[in-house]
């Protein structure tokens, strides 16, 4: 859907995209990661054509972008903002036309979400006496109402509490499931690895990794096994042997165990059930995936390592 | 302000009017000239509104304030019998007198006492000396106008209403200003700029806002043509009206009047006035919205705002010089310059042009206008680079 070929971009000397290319799959939730500073808003308002690359080009469904695809392109900001002395129906209708929407499309779909969000009765109040979460709500609707192609989300789950994130998350699973394509910048880590397809990690205007979020948590899986098992603790570790560590163990009813292992060479998940199958009776065995937390940790790390 | 701005507007043109009306108010002098001195006479010229009585004794002050004989009375003058050589007398009065009233009395008091000194020191008639005292009239008039015909007064009136141009840029300027400053801080404008390009959002403003001008500037003048309608059947009569006039033929109310009603082709003013003001208002607009866009905050674009209210008022300067030095380099560069032109050109075109002369005044709209599109066009980029920059 969306291709991001080498591009580059600078501000006042200083290289803030540096030959950046990536491929966001068409209908997919794609997470685009990074610490402050890496790029991430500078990418998205090339994506958004509010800033030009200085070198390189974005393909929008197989032809440079141009200003015509906006209309099939919503962008939920970071920085929220919204005209505080309008009313919450009047300034979604003004969005949408801005969109592209006609009158009474516009209307359909206003009506259609205040109803789904449940922030109808406020449509005739002003912005500003709306709570932040209302507010915030109001935003969203005015990034999807014109039922865009690509959905571009900066930080769309800060400043709401549990529940409305919950939404929200439902919210973005269900533009999925239509066939949506979403970009999501984010720095809540937990929903990249409950909603996310794929990923790319931005630093410092590279892209340090890119790949689906399963084989980014694989890639970087640190060899630790996960194992329920009934039986004796004694038995289960002479069964290790030296081919793993055991890390943590936590015996949950009698005779019950849970325990995280750490592979020791060369050794697999296999191995470890043939080593324990004639000693204790392994109810459930697991390859722990780092969460993206952790991913996210560990390239950071390792790319300042590199540059020290 | 779109009803309370004219009403203010015709109170106060109501009020001056008046005042023109009222400026030469009726007073009754009471001179009292104990050595008989003045023999009851003063110059031959007088004004009409001061009448001169004389008192050939002493009066207390007193009895002047409190006698019922003396009521009617405004001024006493005092002139001690030997005024002649000690030239000091007293002049009291019960109400405050205006500055042509104390001129005025002084002239005819000083006039009189000079008549009576040169009949003590020479041989020469009271004929006589007033023909030696009699100024010369100096008419002063541009040879560019040897018959005189441009007009001081309806240049003043053009220059108001260059002003009243600059007064509704820089008012509607402030108002983009604010808004693009508030859009920026509030951070709506990403939301906008991802479905419009900066240089629409900031020509948006500006039309948008223009037009609200617009909008108000057609509400006062329908509301002040109303007004001076309503003025013209009331309290100002129409001076063409043989009904109105005194003994002897049409006599001017006052000079203001005619001017207003008589003078100035307000309508074909009003046409120049809104191509101008739409004009400036694109060039100034631009100006504006790029300085709201170079702010962060309200506050801190007010010091950014100091220059070009220098620019606006600038206009006003040249207005004022235009009038006074009309034909100068100076004045004709003014007349060209998109910061002044507006002005200029209000002021010529009131006080009534030649084809020649309205000929620059389309040029120099041609001017403003292209120099209003450059503006933009560089504005647009200027504002595209700073809007999202916090």
């Amino acid at each position: 859907m969306i291709n991001v070929a080498q591009v580059s971009k600078s501000y006042q000397r200083k290289l803030v995209l540096d030959d950046v290319s990536l491929e966001v799959p068409k209908g997919q939730i794609f997470g685009l990661l990074g610490p402050n500073g890496a790029g991430k808003t500078t990418l998205i308002r090339i994506l958004n054509q509010m800033a030009s690359p200085d070198r390189g080009k974005v393909y929008f469904n197989g032809h440079t972008i141009q200003k015509e695809d906006l209309q099939d392109i919503g962008y939920l900001p970071e920085e929220r903002g919204l005209y505080k002395y309008m009313a919450v129906r009047a300034h979604l209708l003004f969005l949408a036309q801005l969109r592209g929407l006609s009158k009474l499309k516009a209307i359909e779909n206003v009506d259609f979400w205040l109803q789904h969000f449940e922030i109808k009765d406020w449509q005739n109040k002003r912005i500003a006496s709306l709570s932040k979460g209302m507010a915030q709500k109001v935003q969203f609707i005015a990034a999807i109402v014109h039922q865009p192609q690509l959905l571009i989300l900066d930080e769309p789950l800060s400043g709401f509490d549990p529940l409305n994130v919950e939404l929200i998350m439902n919210e973005i699973r269900a533009l999925k499931a239509q066939g949506t394509t979403i970009i999501l910048s984010t720095h809540n880590m937990k929903s990249v690895d409950e909603i996310c397809d794929h990923a790319a990690l931005l630093h410092q205007g590279h892209i340090l990794a890119q790949d689906t979020v399963q084989n980014l948590r694989r890639t970087h899986a640190k060899g630790r096994i996960f194992v329920r098992f009934r039986g004796h603790m004694l038995s289960f570790a002479n069964a290790l042997w030296t081919d793993f560590t055991l890390l943590e163990q936590k015996e949950t009813e009698t005779g019950l165990f849970d325990c995280v292992l750490q592979i020791r060479g060369e050794r697999s998940v296999n191995d470890l059930m043939r080593s324990l199958q004639d000693h204790v009776a392994v109810e459930h065995i697991e390859l722990l995936l780092p969460s993206m937390q952790e991913v996210f940790v560990d390239l950071i790390t390792q790319k300042e390592n590199q540059d020290v | 302000m779109l009803v309370l701005g004219p009403i203010v507007v015709l109170l106060l043109l109501v009020a001056l009017l008046k005042a023109a009306d009222q400026g030469k108010q009726e007073l009754n002098v009471l001179i009292a000239d104990p050595g008989q001195i003045m023999d009851h006479r003063l110059m031959a010229q007088e004004e009409k509104n001061i009448h001169y009585f004389f008192l050939d004794d002493y009066l207390e002050l007193d009895e002047f304030v409190r006698g019922k004989s003396y009521h009617d009375f405004d001024i006493l003058v005092e002139l001690n019998e030997k005024v002649l050589n000690n030239k000091k007398c007293f002049v009291f009065y019960k109400d405050q007198l205006g500055l042509d009233a104390r001129m005025e009395l002084k002239f005819q008091i000083e006039k009189r006492l000079e008549e009576l000194i040169a009949s003590q020191h020479s041989s020469l008639s009271e004929q006589a000396f007033r023909q030696i005292k009699q100024g010369i009239i100096f008419d002063f008039r541009d040879l560019q106008d040897p018959k005189n015909e441009a007009k001081e007064a309806n240049a003043w009136a053009g220059f108001v209403l260059g002003a009243f141009i600059l007064f509704f840029v820089g008012l509607y300027g402030m108002t983009i200003f604010r808004a693009t400053v508030r859009e920026k801080s509030n951070r709506i404008v990403e939301v906008l700029l991802a479905s419009v390009r900066p240089q629409q959002l900031m020509l948006s403003k500006i039309v948008g806002i223009g037009l609200v001008a617009l909008l108000q500037l057609f509400g006062w003048v329908l509301l002040l043509a109303l007004g001076f309608v309503l003025l013209r059947q009331t309290l100002f009569l129409d001076v063409l009206d043989p009904s109105n006039w005194g003994q002897g033929g049409p006599e001017r109310l006052n000079p203001l009047s005619t001017l207003v009603f008589e003078q100035l082709n307000l309508s074909f003013l009003f046409l120049h006035f809104v191509v101008f003001f739409a004009a400036s208002f694109l060039f100034y607009g631009a100006l504006f919205a790029v300085l709201g866009a170079r702010s962060g905050a309200d506050a801190d674009g007010q010091q950014f705002l100091l220059p070009l209210i220098f620019l606006v008022s600038f206009g006003i300067f040249a207005g004022i010089y235009a009038i006074n030095y009309p034909h100068t380099l100076l004045s004709q560069i003014f007349a060209y310059l998109p910061f002044s032109a507006p002005v200029l050109a209000l002021i010529t075109l009131a006080k009534g042009v030649s084809l020649a002369v309205y000929t620059k005044i389309l040029l120099s709209l041609l001017v403003l206008v292209v120099s209003a599109l450059l503006l933009l066009k560089l504005a647009g980029r200027w504002y595209k680079n700073s809007i999202l920059k916090f």
